[in-house]
């Protein structure tokens, strides 16, 4: 009932390959030009924000050292920078010694949200954050 | 067990299986002792045409993922904005088959 552990190394790496990718891209271009072209579907259809609308602004922020403009913007920005920064590191610490530690640690973390306590906190934190980013018109 | 009972099952389950699974799951069911018929008729399956609505409409907030029970990926895809948008539009072709292969990972937990 569980992912592979080749499996879900493979979606890590490419997630992270195309955070960093789409990060410089970013980081490339001028000032907020995302809020030009954004790729949010949602967005694109309702013109309302989605829970995650103001994260790749919250990490360029975030990258220039603006912790507080960061956190701001998006908090989601400063949970997947974490993410960022951590899982590359931990994969390869776990491809050169043969272990599995993250796997055991995302399977651990499902089972964490599964619970109906933790799962009813996390929904209603994102449900907030998504109100909050409607109020803030990101 | 009878061939009639597992005859049974495959016409009424089987569009929760990859079509290449069902003569395997077929064989499996006929070795299988009598007695797990009862349990294996209660076990519930996710429906893959349930999971593209959800994946269609919620997509972009990774509710497909959540709903057929890989909670990991769903995050991954909620706190992405749905992998930049492009995951949501791979995962509108991926998520019926992914259903499916949930459903016999759920089901070869009883005929093991």
């Amino acid at each position: 009932m569980h992912l592979s552990r080749g499996k879900l190394y493979t979606i890590v790496s490419i997630a992270c390959l195309t955070g960093y990718i789409w990060l410089f891209c970013n980081l490339k271009s001028a000032q907020n030009t995302i809020n030009n072209h954004s790729v949010c579907l949602i967005k694109n259809i309702s013109n309302i924000p989605c829970p995650s609308c103001g994260t790749t602004r919250s990490v360029v922020f975030l990258w220039r050292g603006k912790l507080i403009d960061a956190l701001l913007i998006n908090p989601f920005g400063l949970l997947l920078s974490a993410m960022m920064l951590a899982f590359p590191i931990w994969l390869i610490f776990d491809l050169i010694t043969k272990k599995q530690t993250f796997l055991i640690f995302y399977h651990k973390t499902e089972q964490f949200f599964k619970k109906p306590k933790i799962a009813a906190i996390a929904i209603f934190l994102v449900l907030l954050n998504w109100g909050w980013n409607i109020y803030k018109g990101l | 067990m009878d061939a009639a009972k597992v005859d049974m099952f495959i016409m009424s389950n089987g569009k929760f299986f990859e079509s290449h699974q069902v003569p395997q799951l077929r064989e499996r069911l006929l070795n299988l002792d009598d007695s797990k018929w009862g349990l294996i008729q209660t076990v519930q399956f996710k429906d893959p045409t349930t999971s593209l609505i959800f994946s269609l409409l919620g997509g972009g907030l990774g509710i497909d993922r959540f709903v057929i029970g890989d909670t990991g990926l769903g995050i991954a895809k909620l706190l992405t904005c749905g992998g930049i948008g492009i995951w949501t539009i791979i995962d509108w072709f991926m998520i019926m088959g992914a259903t499916r292969t949930k459903n016999m990972d759920k089901i070869q937990q009883f005929l093991y």
